[in-house]
C-alpha cells in the first residue's frame, strides 16, 4: 500500500475506528478496501475488526458504495460515502427506497478521486507499485523511479467542477471539512457540444451509440436504477426494447436511463465509467439537470424533503411558456 | 387472432375522398386480418346487423371498424360487438371521417393516411385484452353541500324519491341568500314566503338529516360509497332541548353583535335566532360575543333558559357520513363593495350594497320594512344604483357577468318607488341583461310604469356635498357628464365564489375554474355531472345564476343523483390502471400523482409495499402509468404495449416506404 | 419545402376529452388541413409517456405533436399540468439528441377550438416540412471493429483506453465528458466505415 501523509492516515485510523465502534449496530460496513494495484480501490464488505484493518480512503475510492444501497434494504448496514455519494443517498432517502434508521452513515470530506483513464494517458498503469496523494500531487512509484503528475489532471471531471466535497447526509463525519473547489457548473461541455448542428450531433450519437454492446453496465452502475430487476429494457410487457441489436434500441435505452433519472440523477458519473466503450453518457444526465435547473431551480440528492418537480406542478408555471403562443 | 376489417363509406362522406374499397382491399394484407370489406353505412341498422353476422360467420374474435370519430359511434360498435359475443373492448375504431375524408381532397393521400390508420387500429388490437366491467353496492344516501334554495330543492325532490338525504349548511339556518331577500323578480312576491314552506319541508323531512353550523372537512370513497367527515361547529346550546322560544335573546346584555342576516344593517345579541323564519329554529350563542364565552362572567342565557339547554362547555363534533352521491350547492358570496374605494364604500355610510338594501326593503328587517339611511335615519328621496360593481370589471379581475343584478337593481327600483312614492330612483348601467321569461318586460316596467332613470353609463366618482352624496358619471347616450345628488346609493354587487369553494372542490376532488366556481363535466351535455363520478353542482356554485336556474339545476341534479342511485349494484369502468404487482417496486411515485387518491400503498408480509389501485376511485388519466419508473402500473386498454402497438406499426408503414 | 411526394411522417398524440374533440371539431367543419398527421388517441395528455414521443423520433417520425386540454380544463383535472412539466424538460432535452427542436410539441387546444386545431396542424406541418425529413438512422458498421479493438486492450477493465472508432490517431481521453475543441472538430468529419479487422 501506497504512503499517504500523517493526517490522511489519521484520518483512514479514526475511520476504521468508528467503524469498529459501530458494527455492534449493523449487520455489516461497506466500506473501500486497497484493490489488486495500488491505483485501484474495492468494495468490502466489514463484519469485524480484522475486517476493519483493511479499510483505506484516498483517491483510488472511486466506486459510489450507495449504489448497492437499495439491493440491500431491509439490512442494518453501514456505509461510507463520499461527498457525492451522499447526494445518491439523499436521493434515494427522498424517494423512500432507503430506510434512513437502518443507516450508519460514515462520511468522508473528498478531494477528488482519479480518472484512471487520464492517468493511462499519462502512463502504464500496469508498471505502477505504488503511488502516493497528496494536496497537489500524485506520485507514481514506477520501476524506473517516481513519476510525478499534478492531481488536478487525473481527477475526475466530476470532482474538478465538484460542489459537495463533504457529505450532506450523514452519522459520522471524519476528517476536516473541504471547501469546495468547483464553481457553479458552467456546463461548459455543454456549452460547447451545442454549439454543433442538430446534423452534427446526430451524427455524433449515431456513432458513438453504434458502439453500445448493451451490457447494461450504465444502468447496473446507477445508484438510482433501483428497478433493474424489472428493468423496461428487458420487459416483454411493456414491451419498450426489442433484442434487436440495432442502433434505434441502444439509443432509445440511454434516452429512457436519461428520462428515468429526470430529477433524479446526482451526476455520479458511474454510468459513464463504466461503460467498457467510453460513451460519454453523462452528457444526455447533464442535460436534463442542467435544463431542471434552469426551470425549477431542482437539484437532485440535496434535500431529503425536497418534492421532485416532475412529481408536482403548479397551476401556473413561472418558466414554462404556452408553446401554442409561440409560434 | 382472427380480425375482421370493416370500412365505411358514410354515404358520401368517406368514399367521395378515401377510396375505402382500395382500404379495405389493403386490410386484408395486415397481419391476422382474416376479413374485410366496406359498407355503406357500418353504423346503420344493417350495418350492425352485417358485422354481428360476419363476427359469428367467421368466428372472429376482434373487430375494426373505419368509419367516423370514436367519440361518434365508439358505443355503438362495442354493443354491437357485444352481441355477437365479442368482449365489447375487442374492437378498435379508426377515424378516416373527421381526421381524413373531411379534411382533405387530396384521394390519393386520404387513401393512403386511411389505411395507415386502419393498420395501427389493426395492430392494436391485436394487443387487446378483454376487460369486464366489476360491480360493487351502493349507499342509497345523498349528502348535499349547502343549504340555500338550491340545496333545499335538491333535498326535497331526492327525499321525495326515497333517498335518505344530509343536508351540510355553514350557518345555523337553511335558507341561504333567498331568506335575506324581501321580493323576487319578476313577480315581485314575497321572497320568505316562497321559500318559508320549502325551508318547513326541509326541517320536517324524516328523510332529511340537517347539521347545521357545519362544514366538510374530509371526503373520501368512490360514486356509491362516500364517506364523508362532517365538522360540527358547537352552538353551546343543546339542540334536542332548544324549543327557539326567543328568552335568551331578550334577556342577553351582549347586544352590540353586528348582525350578519342583516348584512351588518343593525345590531343583535350574542345568543339568539337569526331570523323568524329559521330553519330549524333554535338559538345559537356567537362565542365571539358572549360575555360568558369571551370573559368569564354572566351566564344569564343558561339561567333564564326554561329548557336548560345552554351548555357553555359543548365542542364541536365530527360525525362521519357514508353516503352514495354528493351535490355541492355552496352558492356564492357577494362582491366586497370596500375594493371600489371610487363609490365611497366602506367610508360613507350611506353607500350600501345590495343585499343590505334588500334588508331595509323587508318588513322584517331591520328598519321594518322602512327605508332610512344609515347615516341619519332619514327617508331617501334621491336613490341612486350602479350597476355592475364588481361584476365586468378586468382591472378587479371580475370579467364575467353576475347574471342577475340587472334585474335585481330593477326589482329594487321599483320596489323604492313603491315604498316612497315621491322618491327618484337612478340607475347607472352598463347594458341591461334582462334575458329570463318575462325579465325584459320587468325592466320595462321599471322605466316606463314607475318612472325610474336609466342612465347608460359608468360612474366615476361618489363624494359628499353638503349632506347629500353626488353621483359623477358619464351618460354614454347623451355623451355627456351628468352629477345627481343622492341621499342613498346602492351598488349592485356582482357574485363571486362561495369562501372556501376551491377548497371544498378539492376535498371532493373536482376542478374549479380562475374564480373559483366549480367545472361542469362539459359545459353544454353535462352541466350538472363533475368530472368526478358521484359528484353534482346545484346552483351559483357553478356560475352565477338567479333563482329560477338555481332551482332547475338542483332539481335536475337530483334527478341525476335518483337515477344513479335506482340501481342496486355500480359497474365500473374497467379501463382503469393495473398494478403488475411482480414489476412494481413500492416506491410510491403513482400514489403521489394520482389526481384521485385512487392509489394506495398495500404491506406484503416481507415487510416490502406495492401500489394497489382502488378500482372504483380510478377515472382512468393514466398519469400513474408515464410516474411509475418501471412502468408496472398500466392503464387498461392504454397500456404501452397498445400504444406502442400503433407507434410500432407506424414506424413498420414508414420503413417499408423508405425501402419502396 | 421539400415536397416528398407523399406524407411527411408526424404522429400526434391528442387526449380524448379536449384535443380529439377539437380534431373532430376541425373535420366537421370540413376545415382543409395537410394529411401528413397520424392521430393517436389516449385519455389524457398525461398519459403521453416522453418516452412515446422519443421512441417514434428515434424510428423514423418526422415531427410528434402532442395536444391536450387547456391548463385548467383537463377532465381529469391535473393531467395536463403533469404532462406540461414532463413535455417541457423532454422538449428542451432532445436536441442534444441531434433531434432538432421544431421537431417535437406540445400544445392545448379545446374541443370546440376547432379552427384553432386547424391552424396549429397547419403551423406545425409546415414546420416539419420546412425541416425535412429527419436523419435516417442506418446501422454504422462500428460495433463489430470496436468490439475487437476493445477486447484487444482490455487489460485493466473497466477503465481501458478506447479504441479509435474514426480512423484517428488517438490521444484522446474519452471517457470524460468535457468535449473539447479539438474533439469537436473531429467529430463532424465524415463517418469512414473501417472495414478492415471486422474479425
Amino acid at each position: 500500500m501506497a504512503e499517504t501523509d500523517r493526517s490522511e492516515n489519521e484520518r483512514v485510523a479514526r475511520l476504521r475506528a468508528t467503524v469498529v465502534r459501530e458494527l455492534p449496530n449493523v449487520d455489516f460496513v461497506l466500506g473501500y478496501a486497497r484493490g489488486f494495484d495500488p491505483l485501484h480501490a474495492t468494495p468490502i464488505t466489514v463484519r469485524n475488526e480484522q475486517d476493519a484493518e483493511r479499510l483505506i480512503f484516498d483517491a483510488t475510492c472511486v466506486e459510489n458504495l450507495a449504489t448497492s444501497l437499495y439491493g440491500l434494504r431491509g439490512k442494518r448496514m453501514g456505509l461510507v460515502v463520499k461527498g457525492c455519494d451522499s447526494r445518491s443517498v439523499v436521493q434515494l432517502l427522498q424517494e423512500k427506497l432507503v430506510d434512513r434508521e437502518n443507516l450508519v452513515i460514515f462520511g468522508l470530506p473528498c478531494d477528488g478521486v482519479l480518472d484512471l483513464a487520464k492517468v493511462r494517458v499519462r502512463t502504464d498503469i500496469a508498471e505502477v507499485r505504488g503511488a502516493e496523494f497528496t494536496g497537489e500531487e500524485v506520485r507514481l512509484l514506477l520501476p524506473d523511479g517516481e513519476k510525478v503528475l499534478p492531481r488536478r489532471d487525473v481527477l475526475a471531471d466530476k470532482c474538478l467542477r465538484c460542489r459537495y466535497p463533504n457529505p450532506v447526509v450523514y452519522n459520522h463525519m471524519i476528517g476536516a471539512e473541504r471547501t469546495p473547489q468547483g464553481e457553479e457548473d458552467a456546463y461548459a461541455d455543454l456549452e460547447s457540444f451545442e454549439k454543433l448542428s442538430a446534423q452534427e450531433r446526430f451524427d455524433f450519437w449515431k456513432r458513438q451509440m453504434s458502439r453500445c454492446i448493451r451490457c447494461y453496465a450504465c444502468r447496473n452502475a446507477c445508484p438510482l436504477c433501483v428497478c433493474k430487476h424489472v428493468c423496461l429494457a428487458d420487459s416483454r410487457d411493456p414491451h419498450w426494447l426489442s433484442a434487436e441489436a440495432n442502433l434505434q434500441e441502444k439509443w432509445l435505452f440511454q434516452v429512457m436511463h436519461a428520462l428515468h433519472l429526470a430529477g433524479r440523477c446526482t451526476e455520479c458519473g458511474e454510468c459513464q465509467r463504466s461503460c467498457p466503450m467510453g460513451i460519454p453518457i453523462l452528457l444526455l444526465k447533464r442535460k436534463m439537470n442542467r435544463e431542471l435547473k434552469e426551470i425549477f431551480n431542482y437539484e437532485a440528492g440535496v434535500d431529503p424533503e425536497a418534492v421532485p418537480p416532475l412529481h408536482t406542478f403548479q397551476m401556473e408555471e413561472d418558466k414554462i411558456k404556452d408553446r401554442g403562443q409561440l409560434w | 387472432m382472427r380480425i375482421g376489417v370493416m370500412v365505411c363509406h358514410c354515404g358520401n362522406n368517406i368514399a367521395a375522398t378515401v377510396d375505402v374499397e382500395a382500404v379495405a382491399a389493403a386490410a386484408r394484407e395486415f397481419p391476422d386480418v382474416v376479413y374485410a370489406t366496406d359498407h355503406m353505412y357500418a353504423c346503420s341498422d344493417p350495418g350492425q346487423k352485417t358485422l354481428e353476422q360476419t363476427i359469428r360467420d367467421l368466428k372472429l374474435d376482434g373487430v375494426v371498424v373505419a368509419s367516423c370519430s370514436p367519440r361518434m359511434h365508439e358505443l355503438t360498435f362495442r354493443r354491437a360487438v357485444e352481441r355477437a359475443g365479442l368482449n365489447r373492448y375487442m374492437f378498435e375504431m379508426a377515424n378516416i371521417r373527421e381526421h381524413v375524408a373531411w379534411i382533405s381532397l387530396d384521394r390519393k393521400r386520404n387513401t393512403q393516411k386511411a389505411t395507415d390508420l386502419v393498420r395501427m387500429a389493426v395492430e392494436k388490437l391485436r394487443v387487446d385484452r378483454p376487460l369486464t366491467a366489476k360491480s360493487f353496492d351502493v349507499q342509497k344516501r345523498v349528502l348535499i353541500v349547502g343549504g340555500g334554495v338550491a340545496g333545499i330543492q335538491a333535498a326535497l325532490d331526492c327525499a321525495d324519491g326515497g333517498l335518505d338525504v344530509v343536508l351540510v349548511e355553514r350557518k345555523s339556518s337553511i335558507g341561504g341568500i333567498m331568506s335575506k331577500l324581501d321580493k323576487t323578480f319578476p313577480t315581485v312576491d314575497c321572497s320568505v314566503c316562497v321559500l318559508g314552506p320549502k325551508m318547513v319541508d326541509a326541517g320536517q323531512n324524516p328523510r332529511i338529516t340537517l347539521h347545521m353550523l357545519s362544514e366538510v372537512e374530509e371526503v373520501s370513497g368512490y360514486v356509491g360509497n362516500f364517506e364523508v367527515k362532517v365538522r360540527k361547529h358547537t352552538t353551546y346550546v343543546d339542540w334536542t332541548k332548544c324549543t327557539g322560544c326567543g328568552a335568551c335573546e331578550e334577556k342577553c346584555p351582549s347586544r352590540k353583535v353586528p348582525d350578519a342576516f342583516n348584512e351588518n344593517v343593525s345590531l343583535t345579541t350574542a345568543i339568539g335566532i337569526p331570523f323568524p323564519q329559521a330553519t330549524p329554529k333554535r338559538a345559537t350563542i356567537n362565542a365571539e360575543h358572549c360575555l360568558r364565552l369571551t370573559k368569564g362572567k354572566c351566564g344569564v342565557c343558561e339561567k333564564i333558559c326554561p329548557t336548560g339547554a345552554i351548555d357553555y362547555d359543548l365542542k364541536d363534533e365530527v360525525v362521519t357520513e357514508k353516503v352514495g352521491a354528493i351535490i355541492a350547492a355552496t352558492g356564492l358570496n357577494l362582491f366586497d363593495h370596500r375594493k371600489c374605494g371610487e363609490y365611497g364604500a366602506g367610508r360613507y355610510p350611506d353607500v350600501v350594497t345590495s343585499l343590505a338594501y334588500e334588508r331595509m326593503l323587508s318588513a322584517s328587517g331591520p328598519t321594518a320594512g322602512h327605508i332610512k339611511r344609515p347615516s341619519d335615519g332619514a327617508e331617501p328621496k334621491t336613490v341612486v344604483f350602479i350597476a355592475c360593481v364588481g361584476s365586468r370589471d378586468r382591472s378587479l379581475g371580475r370579467p364575467y357577468c353576475s347574471n342577475f343584478c340587472c334585474m335585481y337593481t330593477a326589482k329594487q327600483a321599483i320596489l323604492t318607488r313603491d315604498h316612497i312614492p315621491d322618491s327618484k330612483a337612478y340607475v347607472f348601467y352598463m347594458d341591461i341583461r334582462a334575458n329570463g321569461k318575462g325579465y325584459e318586460e320587468f325592466v320595462r316596467r321599471a322605466q316606463e310604469e314607475y318612472g325610474v332613470e336609466y342612465v347608460r353609463g359608468r360612474v366615476a366618482q361618489v363624494y359628499p356635498k353638503d349632506g347629500k352624496l353626488i353621483v359623477r358619471g358619464t351618460d354614454t347616450l347623451l355623451g355627456q357628464q351628468v352629477e345627481v345628488p343622492a341621499d342613498l346609493v346602492v351598488l349592485a354587487v356582482g357574485v363571486e365564489a362561495a369562501k372556501g369553494a376551491p377548497e371544498l372542490a378539492e376535498k371532493l376532488r373536482i376542478s374549479y375554474d380562475a374564480y373559483g366556481f366549480f367545472m361542469e363535466s362539459h359545459p353544454k351535455l353535462r352541466p350538472v355531472e363533475t368530472n368526478t363520478v358521484g359528484v353534482f353542482l346545484a346552483g351559483a356554485c357553478q356560475g352565477p345564476k338567479d333563482i329560477p336556474a338555481s332551482v332547475a339545476q338542483a332539481s335536475a341534479a337530483a334527478g341525476k343523483v335518483l337515477a344513479l342511485l335506482s340501481k342496486d349494484k355500480l359497474e365500473s369502468d374497467p379501463q382503469i390502471a393495473q398494478v403488475a404487482t411482480n414489476r412494481c417496486i413500492g416506491c410510491g411515485k403513482c400514489e403521489r400523482t394520482c389526481p384521485f387518491g385512487a392509489i394506495r400503498m398495500r404491506e406484503l408480509r416481507d415487510g416490502s409495499k406495492r401500489a394497489e389501485v382502488v378500482e372504483t376511485v380510478c377515472q382512468g388519466c393514466g398519469i400513474c402509468s408515464v410516474t411509475c419508473p418501471v412502468r408496472a402500473i398500466q392503464l387498461q386498454h392504454f397500456t404501452d404495449s397498445q400504444l406502442l402497438a400503433e407507434v410500432n406499426a407506424l414506424c413498420r408503414i414508414w420503413d417499408e416506404t423508405t425501402e419502396s | 419545402m421539400p415536397d416528398m411526394g407523399r406524407d411527411y411522417r408526424i404522429i400526434g398524440f391528442l387526449c380524448n376529452w379536449c384535443s380529439y374533440g377539437g380534431a373532430d371539431a376541425a373535420g366537421v367543419a370540413r376545415f382543409s388541413q395537410p394529411t401528413d398527421l397520424r392521430i393517436i388517441r389516449v385519455p389524457c395528455s398525461g398519459r403521453v409517456d416522453p418516452m412515446f414521443v422519443a421512441k417514434a423520433l428515434l424510428s423514423g417520425a418526422d415531427g410528434v405533436l402532442v395536444s391536450g386540454c387547456h391548463p385548467r380544463d383537463c377532465h381529469y383535472s391535473e393531467g395536463n399540468l403533469y404532462a406540461r412539466r414532463r413535455l417541457e424538460m423532454l422538449r428542451r432535452f432532445l436536441p442534444i439528441l441531434g433531434v432538432d427542436e421544431g421537431r417535437f410539441e406540445y400544445i392545448w387546444v379545446s374541443a370546440s377550438e376547432g379552427s384553432r386545431w386547424r391552424d396549429m396542424v397547419t403551423k406545425f406541418t409546415d414546420k416539419i416540412h420546412a425541416l425535412g425529413p429527419m436523419p435516417r438512422m442506418a446501422e454504422p458498421v462500428h460495433t463489430l471493429c470496436s468490439l475487437s479493438g476493445m477486447l484487444g486492450q482490455s487489460l485493466a477493465q473497466p477503465d481501458m483506453a478506447l479504441p479509435d472508432w474514426d480512423n484517428k490517431p488517438d490521444q484522446t481521453v474519452h471517457s470524460r465528458a468535457v468535449l473539447t475543441q479539438a474533439d469537436i472538430a473531429g467529430l463532424s468529419a465524415p463517418e469512414t466505415a473501417k472495414e478492415d479487422g471486422n474479425g
